[in-house]
């Protein structure tokens, strides 16, 4: 992975001594074993079947690639699934912001109620979560919001299975922030606003951008709620997973390992935001 | 001789946290290693302990080559700064953790008459080291309804279960308040006279090391600075940095010496006295502290008693002469060494 | 932060609050609410006809098969994994430590893909030895519980690496001045003390585990009786227009998210207050 981090700030050579009690130890005889055995597992279930996918793609050419991903319908599935995911993902960091802003800050009874609520779509199977939705936005809603087999429903799926990624990386920080610092902020005769603005908001950036990239890989990649939801319609609500899963019934493996490879690299590139976002807090300490 | 270090180093990348470390512990003796935080102390401790294996050089215990010895096979008593207490266990079986692992019942199920017979004299040995650290009545709770100074005292009796051959400290009193830590300091000078076993400590509290070690061995970056008794330390110190480690120092005429070691006289009489003006005058309780600048432009601090002061009309502008006492201990200065963590 | 009186809510919160109530309650809570009612809006008649359906129940024991095997697998690979980042240095630490949350970002269908890629008995890269030496991997169960293992391996290591980095080796290291071993270290120390994180993440990736739809439909083969997972069932269901069973398979699945969900809400709680 080629991330350029910023040089380390030099150490200091006189001054206490480097206290470097973790980790103490190098590889002893059982550690390396561990490691080896590990790492063989984590080859064979991750490593190797991901470079598999991205060695099928390359097998088919540069062209065979271009092709695979630029026909006109998985264009379009790409183009549906990457613009809702944006959508969504923006309305993420205001709503998950919002959100971890009301747990932690506001007081009113059924907010331990909330708490929870927020984890059910992580924990809800997939399959699970879009009939959970056709409930309410489906054919027979009760709110009379017919969202099911339209290009909305998309949207939908992705607000709900994302819901508790901004969310859960904000909620700590802002439980840690001091408040002693916006209340000295106040006494120099900063607003409300200009305070979030300028102290809370720079303190929340790291936590709300590695929660809006998790966010956007996972709404990228979604599946399992849009199955009923969305009907997959071409051109309208067929995401890009879909055309990957309609290759593979196809037994088409090099279109359907070029799009993988596509997904592959925005997974790739969350990892390499969050390696980076979270480097930087540790060092801010 | 109980523990035998020849020839000492270790570096942490560029940084060097000891370098050629010799020393030797006479058996029974509780020693202080003494030095500014950073100094490397810690680091010879844990060496000792096994903690952390030296880059060159050998450790002796009790005769026999520790060097390459693991820590779980050098039974070394090891009381951690912040106690390191098991969070998850009572009192007595923290205590009890060392003998429990020792305990050879091989296979046999626990209801066995040798697995019993085992049981009952750790529990018999668990309850003669909690009544000694006075935790009886804490036997079953857990560390975190413990106080900082029964903390320490368990992880004190937890050490001294396996009936180590040395018994080694890191900053003990480091983490408590100053009251807990005085009294503590004392019951472990106590402790130590009815245990006898060989202790090391690490301090960087001057006065810690002065009231309980037998022996201090002063530590700087990365060197033995000097080792001696408390009193040789204190009336011969090797250095301006020993000096200045283990009370207040001012300089005059050249020379490191402390504050209340100052002669002071109105006019010119004894030999090599200099002349200086009284800058400040600052009362404190019994003892009133002058800060003067002699006619050389040497700045001197000296302490005197209220009633000495009041005696000589010491007051700011008044001209004082100055020489040092007979039988100062005195050290020649050398203006360009650091003094890091001096009065820490 | 708790302690100190506030000031009194001005409009921003009560506005603040009631859109987060809102929107929680459209896109959430009444949805949810919602599958429960249909489920029984004919009784328990709905449940019962599913627990008396034996592919349906063959469905969820293999289901359930997968969900422990895996979350067995990924527990031990977890610990381990986590007590060698914290703990010990080795070339490649950053970048495994990165690649190990790949999991989590990757498309479920992606998954199942490179698992078929790989393992898949016709042209995979090992699937032919494999076969040859008598292990179907892909359309059988090692290939459904590979898939689940990968969708949810970091879990553990999520809930494990935070403990121990706050932990430090320092009790460690006094067992073993006290003349412990290591396995003794970590059986006695180390492990009594990540206890709790341990216990997240295997709640965690059992949530996970049992819920896992898309990776699993592209390695099953969907097999009745023997490739068909539940969330399999709930869409074939669906598809074949039968809702209320549908319902029924949902409601069952989300009790059990659910339940962990609070199992480990109350945990957290019950840990804070010690």
């Amino acid at each position: 992975m080629s991330v350029q981090l910023e040089p380390r700030p030099p150490r200091l050579t006189v001054g206490p001594a480097p206290r470097r009690r973790t980790p103490s130890h190098n590889l002893t005889r059982t550690s390396g074993i561990g490691l080896g055995l590990t790492m063989a597992w984590f080859s064979l279930l991750v490593l190797i079947p991901l470079a598999a996918v991205v060695a099928t793609a390359a097998a088919g050419g540069p062209d065979g690639f271009w092709r695979a991903v630029t026909n006109e319908q998985t264009a379009a599935a790409i183009r549906i699934t990457v613009l809702a995911a944006l959508s969504v993902t923006l309305v993420n960091v205001v709503m998950g912001t919002m959100i971890a802003w009301v747990l932690v800050r506001d007081r009113f009874p059924g907010k331990a109620l909330l708490e929870m609520v927020i984890d059910i779509p992580f924990a809800l199977p997939t399959i699970v979560a879009g009939l959970v939705l056709l409930s309410l936005y489906g054919n027979d809603s009760p709110l009379g919001l017919q969202l099911a087999n339209t290009g909305w429903s998309v949207y939908l799926a992705f607000l709900f299975v994302t819901l508790p990624f901004v969310v859960r990386m904000v909620q700590p920080v802002l439980e840690e922030l001091d408040q002693e610092v916006e209340e000295a902020a106040a006494s120099l005769g900063a607003s409300r606003l200009t305070t979030f603005r300028r102290i809370v908001l720079p303190a929340l950036a790291p936590a709300i951008a590695a929660g809006a990239a998790l966010s956007f890989a996972r709404a990228v990649g979604e599946y399992g709620s849009l199955v009923l939801l969305s009907g997959n319609l071409p051109f309208e609500s067929e995401v890009t997973s879909v055309r990957i899963l309609s290759a593979i019934e196809n037994d088409n493996r090099a279109t359907a390992a070029a799009i993988a490879t596509l997904l592959l690299v925005i997974s790739l590139l969350v990892i390499v935001v969050l390696d980076v976002v979270q480097r930087r807090v540790a060092r801010r300490g | 001789m109980s523990i035998d270090i020849t020839g000492v180093s270790k570096r942490y990348g560029d940084f060097v946290a000891l370098e050629g470390i010799d020393l030797s512990l006479p058996r029974g003796q509780l020693t202080a290693l003494l030095g500014p935080s950073g100094g490397g102390k810690t680091t010879l401790l844990r060496i000792i302990a096994g903690l952390e294996t030296p880059d060159t050089g050998s450790v002796v215990i009790e005769g026999k080559d520790a060097t390459r010895l693991p820590v779980q096979k050098r039974n070394v008593g090891f009381v951690f700064q912040h106690y390191a207490a098991f969070k998850h266990l009572s009192v007595a079986r923290n205590v009890a953790f060392g003998l429990e692992i020792r305990t050879h019942g091989g296979l046999r199920p626990p209801w066995t008459p040798q697995k019993r017979a085992g049981r009952e004299r750790i529990q018999a040995k668990v309850e003669e080291l909690l009544a000694l650290v006075h935790l009886s009545q804490f036997a079953d709770r857990l560390p975190s309804q413990l106080s900082g100074g029964q903390r320490q005292r368990m992880a004190l009796a937890r050490a001294l279960a396996i009936e180590p051959t040395v018994l080694l400290l890191d900053e003990p009193f480091g983490a408590l308040d100053a009251k807990v830590r005085k009294e503590l300091r004392d019951w472990l000078r106590r402790l130590h006279d009815e245990v006898h076993v060989t202790t090391v400590f690490v301090t960087h509290d001057q006065e810690e090391a002065l009231e309980v070690a037998d022996e201090i061995v002063v530590v700087n970056q990365g060197r033995i600075e000097q080792v001696g008794t408390p009193d040789e330390l204190y009336d011969d110190p090797a250095n301006d940095f020993v000096m200045g480690f283990l009370g207040e120092t001012t300089t005059l005429g050249g020379v490191v010496l402390r504050p209340h070691d100052i002669e002071v006289d109105r006019g010119p009489g004894r030999a090599g006295a200099q002349e200086a003006v009284v800058v400040r005058v600052l009362r404190v309780g019994f003892e009133v502290r002058v800060s003067a600048e002699t006619v050389a432009g040497e700045q001197v601090t000296v302490s005197m008693t209220r009633t000495h002061a009041k005696a000589l009309q010491v007051e700011e502008g008044a001209t004082l002469w100055l020489s040092p006492a007979v039988g100062a201990a005195t050290v020649p200065s050398m203006p360009v060494r650091l003094r890091d963590g001096v009065g820490a | 932060m708790a302690e100190r009186t506030r000031p009194a809510p001005g409009p921003t919160t009560y506005v603040l609050r009631v859109l987060v109530i809102t929107y929680l309650v459209l896109l959430v809570i009444w949805p949810v609410s919602l599958v429960v009612t249909n489920t029984f809006a004919n009784g328990d008649e709905a449940l019962r006809s599913i627990l008396e359906d034996p592919d349906l129940v063959d469905a969820l024991r293999l289901t359930a098969v997968a969900a422990v095997v895996a979350t067995a697998i990924n527990t031990v690979f977890g610990v381990t994994v986590s007590l060698l980042l914290v703990r010990t240095v080795f070339p490649g630490k950053r970048i495994l430590s990165a690649l190990l949350d790949l999991p989590l970002s990757v498309s479920p269908i992606v998954v199942g893909l490179a698992l078929v890629l790989v393992y898949g008995g016709r042209n995979g890269w090992f699937g032919p030895t494999l076969e040859g030496a008598g292990l179907q991997v892909i359309f059988s169960t090692p290939g459904i519980i590979m898939a689940t293992a990968f969708v949810s391996l970091p879990l553990v290591i999520r809930e494990v690496v935070p403990v121990l980095q706050e932990l430090g080796d320092e009790q460690e290291q006094a067992a073993r001045s006290l003349g412990a071993s290591g396995r003794q270290t970590f059986w006695r120390i180390t492990l009594p003390s990540i206890k709790w994180a341990v216990v997240y993440g295997v709640v965690l990736t059992m949530a996970r585990s049992l819920g896992e739809f898309g990776a699993v439909k592209v390695v099953s083969g969907n097999v009745l009786g023997e490739t068909r997972t539940a969330t399999l069932a709930v869409e074939e269901k669906y598809l074949n227009f039968d809702q209320e069973g549908a319902y029924a398979i949902a409601f069952l699945l989300a009790s059990v998210s659910v339940l962990a969900i609070v199992v480990v809400s109350l945990l957290r709680s019950r840990e804070a207050h010690r």
